[in-house]
């Protein structure tokens, strides 16, 4: 496939504070369903996750620390970013989720029948399952937006990058004259809302993009949730070209940046 | 018996298939069989199209003034998008402009106070609902009781400057602010610290949550931006490793409530470098606070101590920051003096003192001036509601009921009282409401750049706009509310000024070192100290009525109605408590049950720390009956200067 993006996400968690503006924003943008009780995490509907963690379980007061991590659909590209297979992708029965040339993987919600094969096979447990119908009380149906439509009760639905706001601006780009509509960038309502600029979003694919330059710059403190395969790199090679092959690989294109050592170890599968 | 030949048996058969088949149709079955798959298959609602459109508007919440585009979609608006979203206020805007359980009419209570339902209330005109109130108002004012009227504010800007004239106007004093970072820095300083974090070089923050809610959360992100870039050294002093604790360059693990210790152990180092500020009785009490005994209190190294205030004065500009907390801020006067003495004596340029200018005295009547002379000033709010007396209260978008310590109290008292409440959403104190105003958000209001990017809301009006039409129909107050409307008003009001010199007051020191030396001894029937945390975006209570707000709420904090108090590892397992279990938790001011606990080290030992903003009566079914609110049973101790409860750090049991 010839990839027009290959759209990308750094998230740096020494500049995240926590206020959770990029989960409010994703809910907004989204139109999340309203229950009169979210707080039960398994069932919740929501696209980013904003999780808090601690090392208090290898560190005694006063040597704790916590740290939040926004996480949303890491948008896995498998072990070949020409030809993108991510895993929730090939177990759908449907086509209801699918790669796109521009790297996202997208999910069709009135497409889906509920098998939620693709939540099982997700490494990240990014996408949420409608066990009841959505419901909008009174006014709140006011607040929603055209681009995105609503999922109805038993399908599976997830975060796609708002790649809606994409289409919204490559049709303005046309509309104003422009011949190139892949040249269009865009900003996803969570990074557009973030305070302090912890998120960067760009194209992995053009060097000169913020977040390549950042990429590129911030080696050190840079981790993917993949990274007990990133770091097999250096230590075995041949190893790890055998974990990179192997299958439902997930290769993600969320990274994520940090000064501190035990946020990395935590978030290694283990 | 007969035998039942083939042409009985078929007609059985027949006839219990027949009476099977009517049942079922009968029953309702199939149509709801195909009601649910009508829903499951066909059931998509699809958000009404119309004209893309953004509308330009400034939030005037605060004095960041943040630029705002609102995306329309024909008359509706479905988001706002803002350079500078680091503010819960514009983020939950649209849920409050579009929630369904927002009043949409005067209301008037027609069935018995402190019920949540709607059906205790009958919609009525602005004509009436105005009439209504100020002919009790007139009544009083008649009768030179004027000083029986009081007037409640939560945040303090024009529309409660308006509240406060009007009470004076009737002929009280008893104007009260909700305890915020402004109003109880004002109270012990006589005016509210500008802080120029953008140009601190060190930043010693006293507990306050700069991270989390605390001040104004869209100025202090964009600082946390340059200090990032500038290198600006943050040191957070506070019991629990916070957000900002963990994003801080230095973390001061204290003892719960030693922080105006680790001030004055401070401002000792700094006095031995000649520095001074307050006084000399001031300065005598800091004397007796050496790194020793200040070590021996707080819980820190005398290394630490001497460290943190050699950093601290050596700094280019440094900054010491009061007013523990993020959203619901408790600090004592003592520590917000001390805390500023320590700017003083640093020579800090980046907390400056400022008064707000609002709008001057009112033009008082015969009668106001008359009953103005029985009015007894109170310190503070609770101090007033515990020791102050009124027949008619006005509360303007707050809510003392559920964030006042005396919370119960008030609303004992507000229920022989006449209420008016000025709210968009029925809120715990509306429960005790006469008669409830529906106000504005910011996306209705005019400002003084111009009109209101959208319409008002059904029949609300701006809480300035309620109480100038309310004036008008009170006696002898119109000549001092002159204005057609709440917009005319804002081009006429005044700047910030700077306020005068600070009165340190060293009895209120002395008192209040000594009340906290006297909860740190550790005491057989309170062994535990507990303190407060908040969620940035349910702060002291205001968020949870908004459900994308709840979605961010973890685990770890409320789940599935239950609320989680983290303790340390090492006492829980000192009293027997293991991970998920049910405790009550008792204080001297009372009990509150059905907690779970979360046992981590973030805590200090010997410390619980619950969240705030949970347990409402009302304010909605998103946030009625969700956890438990420990207000009740924090401490009650009323401070002199501030007039409210210092409910940070409270000696408790569990059970």
């Amino acid at each position: 496939m010839k990839m027009k993006r290959r759209w990308g996400m750094a998230i740096d968690l020494d500049l995240c504070t926590g206020c959770g503006d990029c989960a409010l924003a994703c809910a907004q943008e989204n139109n999340m369903p309203v229950f009169e009780d979210d707080s039960d995490l398994p069932k919740r509907v929501q696209f980013l996750d904003l999780m808090k963690v601690s090392n208090d379980r290898d560190a005694a007061y006063p040597d704790v620390e916590v740290c939040y991590i926004p996480k949303m659909c890491q948008q896995c590209e498998g072990n070949d970013p020409k030809n993108p297979k991510p895993p929730c992708v090939s177990v759908c029965p449907v086509v209801a989720t699918d790669v796109g040339d521009d790297g996202i993987v997208s999910q069709i919600w009135s497409r889906c029948i509920g098998c939620r094969y693709c939540q099982a096979s997700c490494p990240y447990e990014a996408r949420a399952f409608n066990w009841w119908k959505p419901r909008y009380e009174g006014d709140f149906k006011k607040s929603l937006n055209p681009d995105v439509s609503v999922a109805s009760r038993g399908t599976v639905v997830k975060c796609q990058f708002c790649s809606h706001i994409w289409k919204r601006e490559r049709d303005r780009a046309v509309a104003g004259g422009e011949l190139d509509i892949n040249a269009v960038t865009y900003t996803p309502a969570c990074v557009a809302a973030c305070p302090t600029r912890a998120m960067v979003f760009g194209d992995l694919d053009d060097p000169g993009s913020e977040l390549s330059r950042l990429l590129s710059r911030e080696k050190k403190r840079t981790f993917r949730l993949i990274h007990t395969i990133d770091e097999m790199k250096e230590k075995d090679e041949k190893k790890w070209k055998a974990m990179m092959q192997a299958k439902n690989y997930p290769n993600p294109k969320v990274y994520y940046l940090t000064s501190k050592a035990w946020i990395k170890e935590m978030m290694k599968f283990k | 018996m007969k035998k039942i030949d083939r042409k009985d048996f078929l007609k059985i058969g027949g006839g219990a298939i027949v009476g099977g088949l009517s049942g079922y149709v009968f029953s309702g079955a199939p149509f709801l069989g195909m009601q649910w798959l009508i829903e499951w298959t066909q059931d998509q609602y699809v958000p009404a199209g119309g004209k893309e459109e953004y509308l330009k508007t400034i939030c005037e919440a605060c004095r960041e003034k943040c630029e705002m585009s609102i995306r329309m979609i024909g008359d509706r608006a479905v988001k706002i998008e803002t350079s500078n979203s680091g503010c819960p206020f514009s983020q939950n805007a649209l849920q409050l402009l579009y929630h369904p359980e927002r009043i949409d009419a005067p209301l008037k209570r027609v069935g018995r106070k402190g019920t949540v339902k709607f059906s205790a209330f009958e919609k009525v005109s602005w004509d009436e609902a105005l009439g209504a109130v100020s002919k009790n108002m007139n009544k009083l004012i008649g009768e030179k009781r004027g000083h029986l009227i009081a007037g409640i504010s939560k945040h303090d800007n024009l529309a409660s400057a308006l509240l406060d004239r009007l009470v004076k106007a009737c002929g009280s004093t008893a104007a009260y602010y909700e305890p915020s970072l402004n109003s109880l820095s004002q109270a012990a300083l006589g005016g509210s610290v500008e802080y120029d974090f953008n140009n601190a070089d060190c930043i010693l923050s006293f507990g306050a949550r700069l991270l989390e809610g605390w001040g104004v959360p869209c100025s202090m992100n964009k600082a946390f931006i340059e200090w990032k870039k500038k290198g600006t050294r943050l040191i957070q002093a506070d019991a629990v490793r916070t957000r900002t604790a963990s994003l801080a360059d230095q973390w001061l693990p204290i003892k719960p409530g030693t922080e105006l210790i680790l001030a004055m152990g401070i401002a000792n180092r700094l006095s031995k470098r000649g520095r001074a500020a307050g006084g000399a009785e001031w300065m005598a009490v800091v004397e007796k606070y050496a790194p020793d005994k200040v070590a021996a209190l707080t819980g820190l190294s005398v290394k630490q101590i001497e460290e943190v205030a050699e950093t601290f004065s050596r700094a280019r500009n440094p900054v010491a920051v009061a007013g523990r907390g993020g959203k619901g801020v408790s600090s004592s006067s003592a520590e917000f003096l001390a805390v500023h003495a320590l700017n003083t004596m640093a020579g800090s340029q980046a907390a400056v003192l400022k008064k707000g200018q609002w709008l001057g005295e009112p033009v008082l009547s015969a009668n106001a001036a008359a009953s103005i002379k029985e009015s007894k000033k109170l310190a503070g709010l609770d101090d007033f509601i515990k020791n102050g007396n009124f027949e008619i209260i006005i509360i303007n978008e707050a809510d003392p009921v559920y964030k006042s310590a005396y919370g119960a109290e008030l609303a004992e008292k507000m229920d022989r009282a006449f209420v008016v409440s000025i709210t968009p959403l029925l809120n715990d104190t509306a429960m005790y409401a006469d008669y409830m105003f529906p106000s504005l958000t910011f996306l209705e209001n005019d400002t003084s750049a111009g009109r209101a990017p959208l319409k008002p809301y059904l029949k609300s009006a701006h809480a300035g706009d309620c109480l100038i039409s309310l004036a008008q129909k009170v006696d002898g107050v119109k000549a001092s509310f002159p204005w057609a409307s709440y917009v005319d008003l804002i081009k006429t009001s005044g700047a910030s000024v700077g306020a005068g010199g600070v009165n340190y007051n060293a009895r209120v020191l002395i008192d209040q070192l000594a009340l906290i030396e006297k909860n740190l001894k550790p005491s057989d029937e309170f062994p535990l100290s507990m303190i407060p945390v908040e969620l940035t975006f349910v702060g002291d209570g205001d968020g949870m009525a908004f459900p994308y707000a709840l979605k961010t709420i973890d685990q770890k904090t409320f789940s599935q109605g239950k609320l989680c108090v983290e303790i340390n590892r090492k006492t829980a397992g000192q009293h027997g408590v293991s991970e998920g279990e049910r405790i009550d938790i008792a204080s001297s001011w009372g009990e509150i049950g059905s907690v779970r606990t979360h046992l981590t080290d973030t805590v200090a030992p010997d410390t619980i720390a619950i969240p705030l903003g949970f347990g409402h009566m009302a304010y909605t079914k998103y946030a009625k009956n969700k956890g438990v609110n420990p207000k009740g049973i924090m401490a009650h101790d009323i401070d002199p200067l501030t007039g409210t409860a210092n409910w940070w750090h409270t000696r408790v049991k569990i059970s």
